[in-house]
């Protein structure tokens, strides 16, 4: 198997700094959630629900600072080729829950809400590469489907190294074979909010591989504003009919 | 770890105070780590104990013989356990694992056997059949900030202390006779590379909105926080490199965001350190060895030297 070949293709065809198709919905479940989204990273498909922000049910979680958000990862047991029962005190999945929820704690205007509670449920429909960045980008519009002030997009993305050359947007097949970087970028800014890698790579070309993953995690965001911004459009025009 | 343990706005806002004027409560340097002292156990293999500051740990590394994995049987077996109770700091939950300590074991754990640093195959005894199985207890003993670049440190010691009993095949390749420490010299681990772990915090003295939209990077960051320190960060990273200036993992879960450029310049900064660590690791088992080799008398049992 050849991940990338000399003429300079993936395994799917794109090229180095192509990402796969990206597809957002926002506002898919209004009658069950506050806010919702759907997002199609590839082959990844996740669907991500917002309750609040609300009363929380247990005293303890209240914070008379800052609304506390919480997190829950459900990973579908089709989500993979091969079928099998995912736990969710899986130790990975429990670090998956926290990086998110502490991502979160830092971009979402937590002050504005004191005493509250903003629970998150993601649900992953289908796993290609790239499940955290996919999460990410979930939980960013379905935040802002649910009207929670926020100070700008959190955008994420993976890339990574092959030989010498910065590959972008990984799939599961070239994740399992390369060791790949997760980074959260806040909106058009070059700071990261997240930050993952998980298998060695030369120091002298984590410069190259960021660069890309930050040129791509600007792409993300600008089609995810476009969404927003077309569903914004869309309810909008409705309040002008009536 | 539970979360009414708050530090007193009185105490926040004279440390952060310092911080501004460029002080350190302990008068460390902003990149400096605390010395670690180490003691190693003369009497068995792979028992250290670590003072990292007032972070104590102690480290065990046992071996035993057991069947591979059906789909990996030229692969010997390596786990890390990390105890964290209650006995290192009272916050800590004895019998709950939260989430930080998950994250803690997550990331020793990711640093190093994810990497490869033990090389596995060189466990294997008879392929498919018996293998060694090396697991390491990591027990933090006292708790001051920082167990992550701690544990990482203290266990890639004991690795290298470590030695397991040496064994012979007999009977073309059916039964294995392992040997008593004191009948053969035991054998030392084979140790691929050294990942260093090490943890910046961060701080931001202006507000938030400065922190995100402002183009100056004026957000302070510390190396090797202690209890206080870490209490009161706003944000931390872990970077793990050896001395062959690999990246082995790199984990930012959560906090202030920081610019791409101050992460670079750190891991580049983060070299020098790494080498004077895994310096240290070699210098203080080959003086160790050396002591022990003149206590045994090893010279006397060595053949050969003078024909």
């Amino acid at each position: 198997m050849e991940l990338y070949s000399p003429e300079g293709l993936r395994l799917d065809g794109r090229r180095w700094n192509e990402i796969r198709n990206f597809e957002c919905r926002i506002n898919t479940h209004p009658n069950s959630s506050d806010g919702s989204s759907y997002i199609e990273q590839g082959n990844t498909k996740v669907i991500c629900m917002v309750q609040g922000p609300m009363e929380p049910t247990l005293r303890s979680q209240a914070n008379a600072n800052k609304a506390t958000i919480e997190v829950n990862l459900a990973v579908a047991n089709f989500s993979t080729l091969e079928r099998k029962k995912r736990s969710k005190s899986e130790k990975r999945m429990v670090e998956m829950k926290t990086t998110l929820e502490r991502t979160f704690e830092q971009s979402v205007m937590c002050n504005l809400y004191p005493r509250t509670v903003i629970q998150i449920d993601l649900h992953v429909l289908s796993q290609d590469g790239g499940l955290l960045a996919g999460l990410t980008n979930a939980i960013t519009l379905a935040l802002i489907d649910a009207g929670v002030a926020m100070y700008d997009y959190v955008a994420a993305i993976t890339a990574g190294l092959h030989d010498q050359s910065p590959l972008l947007d990984l799939n599961g097949l070239e994740e399992l074979d390369m060791s790949t970087l997760t980074i959260g970028v806040i909106g058009k800014s070059e700071k990261l909010s997240l930050l993952m890698l998980e298998d060695k790579i030369p120091l002298d070309r984590l410069e190259s591989v960021l660069a890309i993953a930050i040129a791509g995690s600007h792409k993300i965001r600008d089609l995810m504003d476009n969404e927003v911004r077309r569903h914004g459009n869309i309810r909008s025009s409705k309040l002008v009919n009536n | 770890m539970s979360k009414n343990i708050e530090v007193s706005t009185n105490e926040k806002t004279y440390f952060l105070e310092a911080l501004k004027s460029g002080i350190r409560l302990d008068s460390r340097a902003f990149d400096e780590i605390r010395q670690p002292e180490i003691t190693l156990s003369k009497k068995e293999y792979g028992y250290v104990e670590l003072d990292w500051g007032t972070t104590k740990l102690a480290v065990r590394v046992s071996a035993e013989i057991r069947k591979p994995y059906e789909d990996r049987p030229f692969e010997g077996l390596f786990m890390i356990n990390c105890e964290i109770s209650s006995m290192s700091w009272p916050h800590f939950d004895n019998q709950k694992n939260s989430n930080d300590e998950v994250l803690i074991a997550r990331i020793i754990e990711k640093a190093i056997r994810r990497s490869n640093s033990l090389d596995l195959e060189s466990l294997c005894i008879i392929a498919g059949e018996k293998v060694w199985c090396i697991t390491v207890d990591l027990n933090f003993l006292n708790y001051d900030g920082n167990f992550i670049d701690a544990g990482c440190f203290g266990v890639m010691l004991a690795l290298h202390h470590f030695k397991k009993p040496d064994i012979s095949i007999v009977n073309g390749g059916e039964d294995i006779i392992v040997h008593d420490v004191n009948e053969r010299q035991p054998v030392p681990l084979s140790v691929l590379h050294v990942p260093v772990c090490l943890t910046y915090s961060f701080y931001n003295p202006g507000n938030k909105e400065s922190n995100l939209k402002g183009e100056d990077d004026d957000e302070i960051y510390l190396l090797d926080a202690n209890l206080l320190e870490e209490q009161n960060r706003e944000g931390s990273i872990v970077i793990t490199l050896n001395k062959n200036r690999e990246l082995i993992q790199l984990s930012k879960n959560g906090g202030i965001p920081i610019n791409a450029n101050v992460l670079l310049e750190l891991s580049f900064k983060s070299m020098k350190i790494v080498d004077r660590l895994t310096e240290k690791i070699k210098e203080v088992i080959k003086k160790h060895e050396a002591e022990r080799y003149e206590e045994l008398n090893l010279r006397l049992l060595e053949v050969g030297a003078d024909r």
